[in-house]
């Protein structure tokens, strides 16, 4: 008994006087601490290096990062704002994933706070707003596209696609030659919702235009552009690869990123992902959403991402507004597209893109219809989400549970059960 | 003759059998330590077979960058707050329920025991209300309290009886030399209990390190997260640092299994006083 | 020949002593574990947004539940999930780790040695474990073929049961040996002399002897099972993927009480109509039990 009793003590303070060793401090004593959350937690280091600017200038705060696993950040959030414990600065989805906070009366209205805010695009500030009251400040938007590993293209002669006949040829091709078209799963729902239909498929359901008619509930998802855009998601089932139905994302991301498929349907923000990977990025290559004929205009979707919000219980709001106003600055931005590329800050500044296959991606926004994801808007502010529902569908269909128009029927028949413009 | 010859075949078989066994249970973790040792882009080219040198980036950064040691820390309070609570309160109740028993002192005992088949993630919503209303919430005091909540029926179950066993001559003599019963429990009971303990300790001590559940609904700062949370923040759904990954599970897994092989005598001997007593 | 008053005072301090050192545990025990579990059957009366649902509405999220397509569907389809998942469980868990426990009873070499090691996975965290599985199952690592075991409908549950069979099979064998000591050598070496194979020794004699704990353990996987949330987490997300098919009680719970409705969350009143159906289903089986065991017992 005696020497059991010893080993405990002998753990508990090895290990104790192991953490004090590592203990990372910085001794805070009189610093103003300022916790801001998200959902990415990959972006850890890159937003610390970012917000270490702030701090140089300001010596007597601490921007604290801390985010929280995607799948439980707005549950997390809601929880932890309704008790009390929020953090002071807030990431916000854009529209009806954001706009519960506010509704709740948790943030900071914004409107007459940020100096350049009318300087920034209607759209993006819309995506934040309610009734004249801006919420959240847009931070970033991320566009969707395809990625394309370079060396496999050129080993087999294939160039980028314009059209979405030219693209299913290029993948009939790298079939044939026995590679793996296109990385893709279907276990995370969301890479098939948020990616491959609303960034494949706007061009063939009308992008903006198209998605102002459903929220007006004089189009549905089960008339015919929607259903094309449905079976255009669909027709590429046989270019993914063995075993689809169990890839996860991450699992999708290595599979690209170590040069096992040649295509990854992705978004911007996957550009410093592929790299942190391991990817060469020389090798990265990218093309937009291929259109449905020629000549037709890039229906394309930049999505409204992330939006900055104030609690208005922080117990930092002085300092929190003013990292806030920091955050719409041209500063911020800059670091944000350095760190971040693929984040395409909304900041109305001169700034500039470095990073290559970010540049593209924006270049293209010009000549493009932008729209944003297809049901993010109004019809997912109750349950059964749009957002929730198109992530049982498409998925659903991809392991041919739903023909491409039952996923689409699913999807409307269940919306019609609540949302307003649809129940005449 | 042919008694041998069959139990040779058979011992062949269960040796056969046995070492399927050994390697199901073995692979898996041989492959999570084995993963840790690499560096991510290893992993990629060679995930099965043996790391081509015991890499430690992926542990010190863990441990650098990733303030594991502060969540590391986190449970080990939680932990050893909570069972000394629960050895503690669990032997005061027993003492009372073994021998100082009154008229319902029995249905109490069976209203403790009761509490081992009662799930208590089943009342986590009220549970939540109770800790917000307290202003708990987010701290470590809650799932201390959730802790020591769930090992009372066991501390109790098995205490009872181990104190049930002390004579009950030790007791009167030491009444008559004056003791008060408050001091036999500490001078007499007590140190007789010692084997007892441990087995409540060590069998606790499992389920509450790893609890992923409350943690997960309790708290929500950084600052208070144990390591089953962090676990799975770092496998969250975008994570692409395989050997940070796997890392984080080594470094999970390390505390608990060793505590259990030191502690594994005491560990079987408590769950057999639940097993023999059922 | 004490007075009166000395004579209560002793009783008084009696029942202080007796209470005060009841009073830890029996508060504790009492408001964490016991008051909340009849409090949110309370609450499911209730419906509201927030994290307090106030508004009384009777039976009004259980008719929801019952007659609404889109959560009847998911109760029901978590209930016939989690059944199969009892069973798969108890099979490989249960059965398996009996006939486990009795070769690692026999005084053969190394059995002890076995007896330690198979107690191991049970210590890790079910997190750890799902995690663990999920990566060596993964398509591209493909130990087990490029085959998509968590992906496709049929496989993947019985693909986490696996896994959890896998990480407590330990505690069975545990269980199970430590009845298998407890049965005196005098009957099993009788049995021998008298020629009987293994089988008719377990048949007659170690199956009789450890009835009590095979109570035990089936009672232990059917609790466990039916509140098992963590592995979910770990291997498929709370959503049940794919499309709900390994979605259990535990991540139904977890889904509709604390989630938002983007992603799947009923509030927190239907959460707790969720939490009582548990509770139903729990408390049922464990009459089950009770009916099964008890009369074993008297028998």
């Amino acid at each position: 008994m005696k020497l059991s009793k010893r080993v405990v003590l002998l753990c508990l303070i090895a290990v104790l006087a192991m953490s004090m060793v590592f203990a990372g401090g910085d001794k805070e004593k009189g610093k103003i601490r300022i916790v801001t959350t998200s959902w990415r937690t990959e972006d850890v280091e890159r937003m610390n290096r970012i917000n270490a600017l702030y701090m140089e200038k300001h010596p007597n705060v601490i921007i604290d990062f801390q985010p929280t696993a995607d799948e439980e950040y707005d549950a997390n959030t809601t929880a932890a704002l309704e008790t009390g414990i929020g953090a002071d600065i807030i990431y916000l989805r854009s529209y009806d994933e954001g706009l519960p906070y506010y509704e709740a009366g948790h943030l900071v209205d914004l409107t007459n706070i940020i100096p350049n805010l009318e300087k920034f695009p209607r759209a993006a500030v819309g995506a934040w707003s309610k009734d004249g009251v801006t919420y959240g400040l847009p931070s970033a938007g991320v566009t969707h596209g395809v990625y394309y590993n370079k060396a496999i293209f050129k080993k087999h002669g294939l160039t980028p696609p314009k059209t979405w006949a030219e693209f299913i040829k290029l993948n009939d091709t790298l079939l044939a030659k026995g590679e793996v078209p296109i990385a893709q799963g279907a276990l995370d729902d969301w890479t098939l919702y948020e990616v491959a239909f609303s960034g494949l498929g706007a061009n063939f359901y009308g992008g903006e235009a198209a998605r102002q008619a459903l929220l007006a509930g004089k189009a549905k998802l089960t008339d015919p552009n929607f259903i094309k855009a449905f079976e255009a998601v669909y027709s590429l089932k046989k270019y993914l690869p063995r075993g689809y139905e169990a890839l996860d994302y991450s699992a999708m991301l290595q599979m690209f990123a170590s040069g096992q498929a040649a295509m990854f349907i992705g978004g911007s923000w996957e550009i410093s992902t592929f790299e942190d990977m391991g990817a060469d990025p020389a090798n990265v290559g990218w093309f937009a959403p291929p259109v449905e004929k020629a000549g037709d205009r890039l229906q394309y979707c930049f999505h409204v991402d992330i939006g900055v919000g104030v609690n208005k219980n922080s117990k930092h709001l002085d300092e929190a507004i003013e990292y806030l106003k920091w955050v719409a600055g041209a500063e911020y931005a800059q670091a944000l597209m350095n760190e971040l590329p693929g984040f395409f800050s909304y900041t109305p500044a001169d700034v500039k893109i470095n990073d290559p296959l970010a540049a593209e991606m924006f270049k293209v926004i010009a000549d493009s219809e932008p729209t944003v994801r297809t049901v993010w808007e109004k019809l997912s502010a109750q349950a059964p989400s749009g957002n929730e529902l198109m992530g049982i569908a498409l998925p659903g269909m991809m392991v041919d549970k739903y023909t491409p128009k039952e996923a689409a029927a699913f999807v409307q028949s269940q919306l019609e059960t609540w949302y307003p413009p649809f129940k005449k | 003759m042919k008694r041998k010859k069959h139990r040779t075949l058979s011992t062949y078989v269960y040796y056969l059998a046995m070492l399927a066994y050994l390697v199901v249970i073995a692979y898996p973790l041989y492959l999570m330590v084995v993963t840790s040792l690499k560096p991510n882009a290893e992993i990629f080219k060679n995930p099965l077979g043996p790391p081509q040198s015991f890499y430690l980036g992926n542990f010190i950064t863990l441990i650098s960058r990733a303030n594991f040691n502060l969540y590391f820390l986190n449970s080990l309070i939680v932990v050893f707050v909570s069972l000394f609570c629960i050895i503690i309160f669990s032997s005061l109740a027993a003492f009372i329920l073994a021998k100082h028993g009154f008229k319902g002192s029995t249905f109490l005992y069976s209203f403790f025991v009761a509490g081992l088949i009662i799930p208590i993630r089943l009342g986590t919503i009220s549970i939540l209300k109770m800790m917000i209303g307290f202003g708990l919430h987010d701290t470590l005091a809650s799932v201390i309290l959730v802790s020591i909540a769930t090992g009372i029926p066991f501390g109790i179950f098995i205490l009872t009886d181990f104190i049930r066993m002390v004579p009950d001559d030790l007791m009167h003599a030491a009444r008559i030399d004056g003791y008060s019963e408050p001091k036999i429990f500490l001078r007499i009971i007590i140190p007789l209990l010692l084997p007892a303990i441990a087995s409540v300790a060590v069998v606790n001590f499992i389920p509450i390190w790893n609890d992923f559940w409350f943690p997960l609904i309790l708290l929500k700062s950084q600052s208070v997260r144990t390591v089953p949370l962090a676990t799975a923040l770092l496998f969250g759904q975008f994570s692409t640092n395989y050997g940070h990954v796997f890392a984080m599970l080594t470094m999970a897994s390390v505390p608990v299994v060793i505590t259990y092989l030191i502690f594994s005598r005491w560990f079987i001997k408590g769950l057999t006083e639940g097993g023999l007593k059922g | 020949m004490g007075s009166n008053t000395s004579y209560t005072r002793r009783r008084v301090q009696k029942i202080l002593f007796r209470l005060g050192f009841l009073l830890p545990a029996l508060l504790i025990y009492t408001f964490i574990l016991l008051i909340p579990i009849v409090d949110s059957m309370r609450l499911s009366f209730y419906t509201g947004s927030g994290l307090i649902p106030n508004t009384f509405i009777g039976l009004g999220n259980y008719i929801k539940i019952f007659t609404q397509d889109v959560f009847r569907e998911r109760v029901w389809g978590a209930f016939t999930n989690n059944i199969k998942f009892f069973l798969i469980v108890t099979l490989l868990q249960n059965v398996l780790g009996f006939f486990l426990a009795m070769a690692v009873t026999r005084p053969i070499k190394g059995a002890s040695f076995m007896r330690k090691i198979s107690f191991i996975p049970t210590t890790l965290s079910v997190l750890v474990v799902g995690f663990l599985f999920r990566q060596i199952l993964n398509p591209i690592w493909g130990i087990l073929g490029n085959f998509p075991w968590l992906g496709n409908e049929f496989t993947a549950l019985p693909t986490l049961a696996v896994a959890v069979s896998w990480q407590f099979i330990g505690e069975s064998i545990l269980l199970y040996t430590v009845g298998i000591d407890g049965i005196p050598i005098e009957l099993l070496e009788a049995a021998r002399i008298d020629g009987a194979n293994w089988f008719q020794e377990m048949r007659h004699i170690i199956l009789p002897a450890i009835m009590p704990i095979v109570g035990i353990v089936t009672l232990l996987i059917y609790v466990g099972d039916f509140t098992q949330f963590d592995i979910v987490y770990a291997m498929t997300t709370t959503s049940g993927n794919p499309r709900f098919k390994t979605d259990l009680f535990g991540s139904l719970f977890y889904r509709t009480a604390f989630s938002t409705p983007a992603r799947g969350g009923w509030g927190m009143g239907m959460g707790a109509a969720v939490s009582t159906i548990m509770f139903a289903v729990v408390a049922f089986g464990v009459g089950i039990w009770f009916f099964v065991f008890q009369r074993k017992r008297d028998a």
